[in-house]
């Protein structure tokens, strides 16, 4: 197995044994409810009462948190730097210096940050527990056409490939003289150097891959045989049914209740 | 539907994952560099101009979508329609023929900035309450302390950010098809649109 882009942690755990689309499903809705439930704390009481105990049924409760805090704390840091104190006319709650803290801009700092915390660890728990190819997999099985998921998968096990060889060409270049720090002029004009090697080395080999995959039978219409197996349980399908009726539940509450 | 087949033939298949890999290896080494654009959309384009306005689209929107759903930044999930939009015209403007001399490039990459600044403020004022989490919120901060509400506060952070970062994006896309070979070009569909 190549390495693969991907957060992913294999667990034997119950949430990694779903089906990709149930897990896919439970990511949509999870998503759904943090855009559209209203109130100030909710996004926080769903990351309490849905994230935690998923991440901790899947194991992988630590990787996730890991993951979560280093991509929300700056999101958090600008929006009550923004939201809080640069509110235009709002209540003051106290200030200091200069700077008062308003009471709307506090409340909008606040909802915005759990929004950010919801739709940032629904994502990364998806992640973590499903194998990218195996997803691809189940949606070719359900109508999904092929080259969709050849492009998804072909993708996810390029970019690593793609990120040493940007950092080789960047090496190569400072051994050449080339200056990336200092000066906002310096570092724009090593964007050349930098960007043009890396596409056209990478579009080289396009052509050979084109007739690579058409050698092997790629656009053949017929069905085709797999090494993976999903397995999926008999209660799935009606679970993921009850999931997505969760949906129009969260738009009603969002419109009933503002 | 027949165009739509010859848009995605074998060859626009393969550049695809390619692309999204180019956006995202040179999105993260701008990120390292610590410029105040992002260039994640320099395959976007590239596609776009080669194979057309659908396969434009498409590339945005998944590049969008696996670097979220593969956990290596899920904020830029939200954003895919906003890179699908970009690809879509680049797509567009390649057959009107305004990608084809670098000031022509340049052009359009400003217009298609601006118009990707207000696809993306919605966004970003819905979904992260206007701000970007990078160097550009001291823009958002700007406009706001000017009594701008959230939203048109981040469309000017974009509109004054995005169009210098499509029209560099367009430059260099312009810079790369004019060093491919014209052999290779032709395998695309609207590779030999561009001279």
């Amino acid at each position: 197995m190549s390495e693969q882009f991907s957060i992913f942690q294999s667990r034997p755990s119950r949430l990694h044994a779903l089906h990709p689309v149930t897990k896919l499903v439970l990511t949509f809705c999870l998503l759904a409810a943090a855009l559209l439930l209203p109130g100030l704390w909710t996004n926080y009481l769903l990351f309490a009462l849905a994230i935690l105990p998923l991440a901790t049924l899947g194991q992988v409760t630590g990787p996730l948190l890991r993951a979560v805090w280093p991509t929300v704390l700056p999101f958090a840091i600008s929006v009550f730097l923004i939201q809080g104190i640069i509110y235009p006319h709002g209540t003051p709650l106290f200030s200091l210096g200069p700077l008062t803290l308003k009471r709307e801009g506090l409340l909008l700092a606040i909802s915005g940050t759990g929004r950010i915390l919801m739709v940032v660890s629904n994502f990364i728990l998806f992640a973590l527990i499903t194998r990218p190819d195996t997803l691809m997999l189940s949606l070719v099985q359900r109508g999904v056409p092929g080259g969709l998921a050849y492009i998804v998968v072909a993708s996810i096990q390029l970019v690593p490939r793609f990120r040493a060889r940007a950092a080789a060409i960047l090496d190569a270049q400072h051994a050449r003289g080339l200056e990336t720090t200092g000066s906002l002029r310096r570092r724009l004009s090593a964007i050349v150097p930098l960007v043009v090697p890396l596409i056209l080395s990478s579009l080289v080999d396009v052509e050979e891959r084109a007739l690579a995959i058409e050698a092997r039978a790629f656009n053949h219409p017929g069905p085709k045989t797999s090494l993976i197996e999903i397995t999926e349980a008999g209660w799935e399908r009606p679970a993921r049914w009850l999931l997505l009726l969760t949906v129009p539940v969260s738009l009603g509450l969002r419109l009933w209740l503002g | 539907m027949n165009s739509l087949r010859k848009e995605f033939n074998t060859t626009t298949l393969v550049l695809i994952p390619v692309a999204i890999a180019i956006n995202i290896a040179i999105g993260h080494t701008i990120y390292i560099l610590k410029l105040p654009f992002y260039l994640d959309s320099i395959g976007t384009i590239l596609v776009g101009v080669l194979a057309g306005p659908w396969a434009g689209a498409l590339t945005g929107l998944l590049s969008n979508l696996i670097w979220g759903f593969t956990g290596l930044n899920p904020a830029y999930a939200p954003f895919a329609a906003v890179a699908a939009v970009i690809g879509m015209l680049a797509g567009l403007a390649a057959q009107a023929g305004w990608v084809s001399s670098w000031w022509k490039a340049l052009i359009t990459g400003l217009v298609v900035g601006v118009i990707s600044a207000a696809v993306s403020a919605p966004i970003s004022a819905y979904v992260f309450g206007g701000v970007t989490g990078s160097g550009n919120d001291a823009l958002v901060a700007m406009f706001r302390s000017f009594g701008a509400s959230v939203l048109p506060a981040s469309f000017a952070q974009g509109a004054l950010t995005d169009p210098v970062d499509k029209a560099i994006s367009f430059v260099l896309v312009w810079l790369i098809i004019m060093a491919l070979p014209m052999r290779f070009r032709a395998r695309f569909p609207q590779g030999q649109m561009q001279t």
